[in-house]
């Protein structure tokens, strides 16, 4: 089955929509009287979008949504997805992936803050940038995301893989503040540069190619070690929590 | 002039000895009178159980302290949401509910009144706000005197109508309701980074010792004439082998109240525990209940642990640090000057952890082990042991043996190692929960006099009416019954108008809040009192003048006066 969404033009464009509903398994079990919100106004899904389906799927994994037109304030959009494929063509809104469990998310413009937010399973592909949160943990949650990809080849925003408790982090381009702060688990990598890498760390691996500024003071420099042909040095903490990380870093500068 | 007549209730109101009784209720402008006229508004009850409307005596859900749970658990705030509808806000939160969240939760369960069980003096006005956002029940506070400085210094100089005087002028300054004492003097030991083992432990800088303080206040309580006895949190809450500490206070507690208890040990489920480490905790609650048994003084809650996720939040500040030191997760602590202290941590009650399985086993046989359910009330020290909505299994639990069993099986197996319970047959009737769930917490906390906890004539028209035919169901039998009928109540009448309806919140509401206002002679008043006052200008960051809770935060309120012999 193929669901093509084309966002409609709009009179007030940055106003946000509430598109939970943008799952493979809604279209699989019914496709008519779908809504999303705009503010606490409910709206039908073909207000927002003009939606054309073809074909049948024999399960959720034969659905694939593609999403067309400015769709960077389309929110929630793969929430509690299990299977299937979206595919969105330009920029998404915040929250795109919230604890997704199966399936593949590919997004060719850039992503809004929370992409990928507590994700369980599956894969998100990012071809642009993605916003703060990016595979981060919901506020006051111990643990965030615990499994599946998240590949971003641009640049992340702060708190990337924030409570990281399992899973894969690949940023290619630069992550911002505090990437892998409170990880607990899993593996983040980061192709570019970041500040303050996996302050709190508890568990896990981390692994910066570029330069990690404002390095934490509280992690144990183990020695140099080489890893897939590059040299890294490798750090243990954060022993401010005791914390059993690991963190490789080709560069790093502490804070004057 | 509204009327209302329910019909066909099937009664059980221990204060007036009716036990399963049909018959017609009829209320007059929120009051229960004897006969109402033709035209009066008409419930069928169908034969279902009716009791008093619900009295929790002792919970946490208004206040600074439980406002700091829920800035740190934004987590939690994801569980439990619903939609705003009709007459109800929108609420979230589970552990740390909003306060509509809380308001509506306990009124579908039939609960009209509840006691916020710490309530620091300095906080008062916080609390108070929140009482007034939680609009279907009535509010009473708890007024936190564990580490209050001229307090300790009044005991230590052996004047206890001092301290009964600074007590009298606190409680209505702050629109308290009763004396608590939260781990007395360990709170204020904490200040310094220290706590206190045992009652006969001396407080840094005061000289006084907890069993002082504790006696001290018994006797200021009587002097005062207060409708509540003093509310005890034990010493050495949550230790191992702590239940001697808890025995050593009961035996403090002398009879001088032929109305009412004259302590109020809270949630000693936290109390009663043997052994001298983690490793071989186990159950004391024989012990501890061999001595309720003994001393008809004495009234505790049962401070029940249910498995699952909460919050724990009390004035007890070393406790939490404990507490804090095994989870390793977020932690508050907070120091309120010159009076007390608090903690809070998230916490998750595991069925395979031993420990918490011991804790679970424990709050049981307390309720089970009491001879007399007036002595036992049924509580979580909510949330600390549990969220209130759980008040229904554990209900389920203490009326079944079958459904005990089979929770049992599910607990950490060397669980049966450690306590008695899987030996106790015992299975409460319909007449001992209504003990326990209001006609015990009205007495206890003695607002029978002002129409709270029966039905008899001149009473509050605070009633529940639950969806349940206590002559056609075996609640031995079918536990997962008894859980239906006491989640949600048909209906849920509050001063004579249907508040909730199957769930439904009916009204905007409007509570009363009780507070207590003992009347203390000229020339022992604190008003005029230059030391009292001198303690404000040096010691505290708020004037004298500016302490007492202002009027306007009172809204709908019921003062009880006293007459202070003093």
């Amino acid at each position: 089955m193929k669901v093509t969404l084309e966002v409609r033009p709009r009179r007030k464009p940055h106003l946000p929509i509430e598109a939970e509903k943008i799952v493979p398994r809604t279209f699989f079990e019914e496709t008519d009287g779908l809504s999303v919100f705009r503010g606490n106004k409910e709206l039908a899904l073909e207000e927002i979008f003009s939606v054309a389906i073809e074909g049948e799927a024999a399960s959720v994994d034969g659905v694939e949504i593609t999403i067309l037109g400015d769709s960077s304030r389309i929110k929630r959009v793969g929430e509690y997805m299990d299977g299937g494929r979206i595919h969105v063509m330009g920029d998404i809104g915040m929250h795109c992936g919230n604890f997704m469990s199966a399936g593949e998310i590919v997004i060719d413009g850039n992503a809004d803050a929370w992409l990928g937010r507590e994700m369980r399973g599956g894969t998100i592909r990012c071809h642009g940038s993605a916003g703060d949160f990016c595979a981060a943990g919901y506020r006051g949650e111990k643990r965030g995301m615990r499994g599946g990809t998240v590949e971003v080849f641009g640049d992340a925003g702060d708190f990337t893989a924030e409570t990281l408790a399992g899973g894969t982090v690949i940023v290619h381009g630069n992550a911002g503040d505090l990437a892998g702060v409170d990880m607990k688990d899993g593996v983040l990598t980061i192709m570019g540069d970041t500040s303050m890498a996996c302050a709190n760390m508890s568990g896990g691996r981390a692994y910066v190619h570029g330069t990690v500024y404002d390095m934490i003071p509280t992690f144990r420099n183990i020695g140099r070690e080489t890893v897939g042909g590059d040299v890294f040095t490798r750090f243990a903490g954060d022993i401010a929590n005791r914390g059993k990380g690991t963190l490789f870093i080709r560069n790093y500068k502490y804070m004057d | 002039m509204t009327e209302l007549l329910i019909r066909n209730a099937c009664v059980i109101d221990p204060i007036n000895d009716i036990c399963g009784e049909i018959m017609d209720i009829a209320v007059r402008d929120g009051k229960i009178v004897e006969s109402v006229g033709s035209g009066a508004e008409v419930i069928d009850a169908g034969g279902s159980l009716t009791m008093p409307g619900g009295i929790d005596a002792h919970t946490h859900v208004c206040g600074t302290k439980v406002n700091f749970g829920r800035y740190m658990s934004p987590e939690d705030m994801r569980a439990g949401r619903t939609a705003r509808r009709g007459h109800m806000h929108a609420t979230s939160g589970y552990s740390v509910p909003t306060t509509y969240g809380t308001s509506y939760r306990y009124s579908a369960m039939g609960y009209t009144t509840a006691l916020e069980g710490a309530m620091a003096p300095l906080e008062a006005r916080h609390t108070h706000e929140e009482f007034a956002y939680t609009p279907l029940q009535d509010m009473m506070a708890n007024t936190l005197f564990d580490g209050n400085w001229p307090v300790m210094q009044a005991i230590h100089d052996g004047d206890i109508k001092r301290v009964a005087a600074i007590v009298g002028w606190t409680l209505s300054a702050v629109k308290g309701f009763a004396i608590k004492l939260t781990n007395p003097g360990g709170t204020e030991a904490w200040g310094w980074g220290k706590d206190v083992s045992s009652i006969r432990d001396v407080v840094p800088h005061f000289e006084v010792t907890p069993a002082e303080i504790i006696r001290a206040m018994i006797e200021a309580n009587e002097m005062l004439n207060l409708p509540h006895s003093v509310h005890l949190h034990c010493n050495c809450l949550g230790k191992p082998g702590n239940y001697e500490t808890t025995l050593e206070t009961f035996d403090l507690v002398p009879n001088t109240n032929d109305k009412r208890q004259s302590l109020y040990a809270t949630h000693v489920q936290f109390h009663a525990y043997g052994g001298s480490s983690w490793r071989d905790i186990c159950s004391r609650s024989e012990e501890i209940c061999r001595a309720i048994n003994q001393k008809p003084q004495i009234v505790m809650d049962m401070g029940q642990v249910m498995f699952g996720k909460t919050t724990t939040m009390t004035a007890d500040g070393p406790m939490e640090f404990n507490l804090y030191r095994l989870y390793h997760n977020k932690w508050s602590n907070h120091d309120v000057e010159l009076e007390t202290g608090s903690g809070i941590i998230p916490v998750y009650y595991n069925r395979k952890n031993l420990v918490n399985s011991i804790m679970w086993a424990i709050g049981l046989e307390l309720a089970l082990l009491t001879d007399n359910p007036w002595q036992c009330i049924l509580a979580t020290d909510n949330p600390n042991g549990a969220p209130f909505v759980k008040y229904p299994e554990i209900i389920a639990l203490l009326m079944s043996k079958r459904y005990r069993n089979g929770v049992f099986q599910t607990v950490h197996p060397d669980t049966e190692h450690n306590v008695p319970l899987a030996a106790l047959d015992r299975e409460l009737t319909w007449k001992e929960i209504a003990i326990m769930t209001r006609a015990a917490p009205a007495k206890a906390l003695g607002i029978v006099d002002i129409g709270k906890g029966h039905l008899g004539e001149g009473a509050d028209a605070d009633i529940a009416i639950y969806p349940l035919n206590i002559n056609e169901i075996d609640p031995a039998k079918a536990p997962e019954e008894v859980i239906r009928a006491f989640g949600q109540t048909d209906y849920t009448i509050k001063r004579g108008r249907v508040v909730c309806c199957r769930g439904t919140c009916m009204v905007d509401g409007e509570n009363t809040t009780i507070w207590v206002n003992p009347r203390i002679s000229e020339n022992h008043s604190m008003d005029h009192d230059p030391e009292f006052a001198r303690n404000f200008d040096k010691n505290y960051t708020i004037r004298m003048r500016n302490y007492p809770v202002q009027e306007e935060y009172l809204q709908r309120n019921l003062c009880i006066e006293t007459e202070a012999r003093l």
